[in-house]
């Protein structure tokens, strides 16, 4: 297992190196050097021009520019933003990395769970109503024009029934007397999420190795519990309201996103489910005589899991490209949109910031399907 | 006799047996696609768009005056206010700027299938190379193309274009190119890679390599022809890939186009009315309606195609 | 038992008949594709979507497990009838220990504690011939004898009062076949169960069986004890199939190949099903069913039977 995690990581670490020298190169296939675009903006003094310039090198001869690219990669020193400024690059990612991992992960890991649980059913009722109408709706949602479909979602609940505000991160108005500042508020909100999953997954852990009678009741009482004793913990200090704010401008975009992507989970299990569906161990569990429903989830869903695994890395690309439309769409200032803005403005650092973090994370997303295979996959684990 | 002459003389049976099996494979898979239903809807839209895209050059030459009806640069004089509503003289209405809408649409449905048919071909064609000369030599050159693959399928493309935008100026046929690149040095490659290693152990490529071909001469006599059905299937995801790209960064406004479906809500946007989907509607629904039918139309055939290669997936 | 294809109902096992008393081994013998298998899985209903039992009785301890429901059904599968699968490669689920998929049938039907469940799979390993160290290990970690082995100890755990094994050692090589296939006559005598024996090795089913059935395109067209039908064969198919393989006690002679292949039962052919292939196939053959030779509980279906040769 050691000598696989070591390959692997070996292989994802010669990719990074490979995906900044892609990098590098587009960004110096350009005509003049990068502080050139600074020029253009009458707002940048000559100074933080020159400063720019001692920090990419461009005076430099090419093969020492590669090697200090590669440095301000790993310190994450992408220099000064051109639209922003003087804030730093690395500064606004810092701000806006947070938002689009709880965007991402929350969308990614319901759609998961719910493509998963609804390939697995329409996979076992081969051919029936529920196949026909689930692989139509999945087809659509899958290639649905995404800005559109963000749109409609936003008509739809937001503007028409008006649940939900129309896009953006906050409502301003609420926030003018605010105590703290919403990354700070932000950021707790992540803690508390994490402490959550932390526990319901511990829960998870334990009833399903004991397989209790209750498990299903235990769980989701613990699943309430702990909500619970979060929303408590919030409210006594006084800041629920503000974190009640941020929550409800993210509900929308999640759930536009965990749309888009749970088709092709969905689409995928049910493939993954109808091929192992066939092999010898499926027809010996049913041999045995054990319940259809254990058949299907201890044996062909849990096998079937395996390549869905394996396919995550070719849909991550998928997920974060969704993920950019559906920022720009929402407004939800995150990495995404920021990576267009940049682009529509022309702020070459931080567009190309951000488009680092961007394969960085795919590349951190990767390492850890490699993972979780190795954990899935006993004929690889020893 | 030189081996030279022994080739020319065995090429044309050669070939011709093959045809002679393809089209035979051709009715039987024929056949089988027309049971999967969903591959003739697709096949029906697709069927649809292409008369769209056909009819308007002939519209605009014979019933349409150009500077009313032209889709760039027309405007609609005889409405009083723009955006007008859907009319008999515009069936669709007109745009913020007093253009057709159903002209934009038609004439932005051609360049969508230059665009698809463009990325498809470049992508089938690396794709089918990368996967047979990684086969078929293996070894170091195999696992350099590999590891090239593994990025490629990792990049998230609408991002790389969003960055590429900022630098250069993108339009359809450097978008068609990327896009093929991408994918053909990535995903594409991969898939007909794995189909390329069974064909190099078939007997026939190793009497071929006996028999003195060089490796030009067998990578593409021997393996390509092999590859072409699952490249063909694997040209419909293309298509669906690079529209719905195209759409995304017209719509972002980050691409030079002159027209197209995504720019078309690009310019609702800019104007304001996008979300006045009741009030507004053919300013929003033909074009995302369209974006949506035709990627879906190319995966579904897609989705079909793969259906008939791979009867696993087939219900007995 | 039929199959629904595109092209039409396959009848693949078409008015079969026969009985295992307790402690009695069935031998069916045939070439792939003469619907051996389907008989298998017909045994424990558990047929694939597109099968279809369309007539007929299945009497385990005389009841009757056709009519019964799927939940009914679970009751016996394992606990009173169990099998031993064809691809023992493959029928081990991969992402779980060996043990646990033993242990999984044992809660289910024993319904014993987890102490005692582990205990019992002891027993098992001991019985088959399987070293306890191999109990936690995952099936990729077994060779092709000893998964055969496991699957031989899963099947036996719950103390069935039949076994089908469908061609349980075929995938094996002759040595290691040898071996399991004397544990498996070792087993059954010990426990006194009941065995139905499915291989397309006539020298196999020889061994273990004590009646034995041949099979030629969905149906049974010779049925005897094992002497009977290895000494006077009455069907040319049965002789057919015998003179294919070479003796396993050395006596030099020819091997006759049999010609063509077994019919395909979308369209079964009229009269004798074997009359195609048959070289003495005679006009009656080709047009009527053929009547039933019986020579004591040996009987055969064919127009033109050997003369009786038995003493």
């Amino acid at each position: 297992m050691a000598h696989y995690l070591v390959k692997r990581s070996a292989q994802i670490l010669l990719t990074l190196f490979v995906f900044l020298s892609l990098v590098f190169f587009i960004v110096n296939a350009q005509p003049g050097d990068v502080s050139s675009f600074y020029a253009l903006n009458p707002d940048i003094p000559p100074e933080t021009r020159e400063r720019m310039q001692d920090l990419f090198g461009v005076n430099d001869p090419l093969w020492k520019q590669y090697l200090v690219h590669v440095r301000n990669t790993f310190t994450g020193n992408f220099g000064v933003s051109f639209s922003h400024y003087p804030r730093t690059v690395a500064d606004i990612i810092r701000e806006r990395l947070p938002r689009t991992l709880a965007l991402f992960l929350t969308a990614s890991v319901i759609s998961f769970y719910l493509g998963f649980a609804l390939g697995k059913i329409i996979a076992w009722r081969r051919g029936g109503w529920t196949e026909y109408t689930s692989t139509i709706g999945g087809v659509t949602l899958y290639t649905v024009f995404t800005p559109w479909f963000g749109l409609m979602m936003i008509w739809l609940f937001a503007f028409r029934a008006g649940w939900f505000p129309i896009g953006k991160f906050l409502d301003p108005v609420l926030w003018r007397d605010a105590p703290t500042d919403a990354n700070a508020i932000f950021n707790r909100m992540i803690l508390s999420a994490i402490v959550v999953s932390i526990a319901v997954f511990a829960l998870f852990a334990v009833t399903a190795k004991r397989r209790m009678a209750h498990s299903r009741l235990i769980r989701i009482g613990g699943l309430a519990l702990s909500a619970l004793a979060v929303a408590a913990a919030w409210f006594a200090t006084g800041t629920g309201y503000l974190a009640w704010d941020i929550l409800k401008h993210m509900i929308l975009p999640v759930a536009t996103l965990t749309l888009i992507s749970f088709a092709g989970t969905m689409l995928l299990t049910r493939n993954s489910m109808l091929e192992t569906m066939r092999e010898d161990y499926v027809m010996a569990a049913r041999a045995k005589g054990l319940p259809e429903k254990d058949v299907r989830d201890r044996h062909v869903a849990r096998n079937a899991l395996l390549p869905i695994v394996t396919s995550f890395v070719f849909s991550l690309a998928f997920a974060v490209d969704g993920g950019v439309i559906i920022e720009q769409i929402f407004s939800w200032p995150g990495m995404g949109q920021t990576l267009v803005s940049a682009a529509l403005t022309e702020d070459l650092p931080l567009a190309v910031g951000a488009f680092v973090f961007v394969g960085v994370f795919v590349l951190i997303a990767h390492l850890a399907a490699d993972i979780l295979y190795v954990y899935l996959d006993p004929r690889i684990r020893y | 006799m030189s081996p030279q002459r022994t080739y020319s003389q065995t090429q044309p049976s050669l070939w011709k047996a093959r045809l002679t099996l393809a089209t035979r494979s051709l009715r039987q898979s024929w056949t089988l696609f027309l049971a999967t239903r969903i591959g003739v809807i697709g096949l029906a839209i697709i069927a649809f768009y292409a008369l769209l895209a056909a009819a308007h050059p002939i519209l605009m030459m014979f019933v349409w005056e150009e500077r009313v009806y032209d889709p760039v640069v027309g405007y609609a004089f005889e409405e009083t206010r723009q955006p007008a509503p859907p009319s008999l003289k515009h069936p669709l209405g007109t745009d913020p700027l007093g253009r057709d809408v159903l002209s934009q649409l038609m004439f932005s449905a051609r360049s969508e299938f230059m665009l698809g048919l463009l990325a498809a071909l470049v992508t089938v064609s690396i794709g089918t190379i990368v996967g047979a000369v990684s086969a078929y030599f293996g070894g170091v050159v195999d696992a350099v193309l590999m590891r090239l693959a593994d990025i490629m399928i990792m990049l998230p493309v609408i991002s790389v274009l969003v960055v590429l935008s900022a630098l250069i100026g993108v339009e359809h046929f450097e978008l068609a190119i990327i896009i093929g690149i991408v994918s053909g040095f990535g995903a594409t490659g991969v898939v007909l890679k794995s189909q390329a290693l069974s064909v190099v152990v078939k007997p026939y490529v190793e009497a071929a390599k006996t028999a003195g071909g060089g490796h030009v001469h067998v990578i593409f006599v021997h393996v390509v022809p092999n590859l072409l059905p699952l490249s063909f299937l694997y040209m419909m995801f293309t298509v669906t890939g690079a529209i719905f790209s195209e759409a995304v960064l017209s719509f972002l406004g980050l691409l030079d186009v002159r027209m197209s479906w995504g720019l078309m809500i690009h310019v609702t946007e800019s104007a304001g009315y996008l979300l006045q989907v009741t009030e507004y509607w053919w300013l929003i629904f033909p074009a995302s309606l369209s974006i949506t039918l035709l990627c879906s139309s190319f995966y579904l055939v897609g989705r079909s195609l793969d259906e008939v290669v791979n009867p696993r997936l087939r219900q007995l | 038992m039929h199959y629904m294809t595109r092209a039409g109902a396959v009848r693949a096992v078409d008015g079969v008949t026969f009985s295992v008393e307790r402690g009695q081994s069935l031998g069916l013998v045939g070439e792939s594709g003469c619907g051996k298998s389907s008989i298998a899985i017909s045994l424990l209903k558990i047929l694939p979507d597109s099968a279809r039992i369309l007539s007929g009785s299945i009497l385990l301890e005389g009841v009757d497990i056709l009519p019964l429901s799927e939940d009914e059904m679970r009751e016996y599968r394992w606990k009173r009838i169990s099998m031993v699968f064809q691809a023992a490669m493959n029928s081990l689920d991969p992402v779980y220990r060996v043990g646990d998929q033993i242990i999984e049938a044992l809660e289910l039907h024993v319904g014993s504690a987890p102490s005692e469940a582990v205990e019992r799979v002891r027993e098992l390993y001991d019985l088959v011939g399987l070293n306890h160290s191999f109990i936690p290990r995952y099936p990729h970690e077994y060779s092709g004898g000893m998964k055969q082995r496991a699957i031989i100890a899963m099947a036996l755990a719950c103390e069935p009062a039949i076994i089908v094994a469908d061609e349980p050692t075929t995938a094996l090589d002759v040595i290691v076949q040898d071996r399991i296939l004397r544990e498996m006559r070792k087993v059954r005598d010990a426990l006194d169960m009941s065995m139905i024996y499915i291989s397309h090795d006539m020298a196999v089913i020889a061994e273990v069986s004590d009646v034995v059935g041949v099979m030629y395109a969905g149906r049974i067209v010779e049925f005897g004890e094992t002497k009977d039908v290895f000494e006077n064969p009455i069907h040319p198919y049965t002789r057919a199939l015998m003179s294919a393989f070479p003796s396993v006690t050395g006596e030099k002679r020819e091997l006759a190949t049999l010609p063509g292949e077994p019919p395909n039962l979308l369209a079964p052919p009229s009269g004798c099903r074997f009359h195609p292939r048959c070289p003495y196939a005679t006009e009656e053959c080709r047009s009527q069913p053929p009547p039933t030779v019986r020579r004591g509980v040996h009987w055969a279906d064919c127009w033109n039977p050997p003369e009786d040769q038995s003493p």
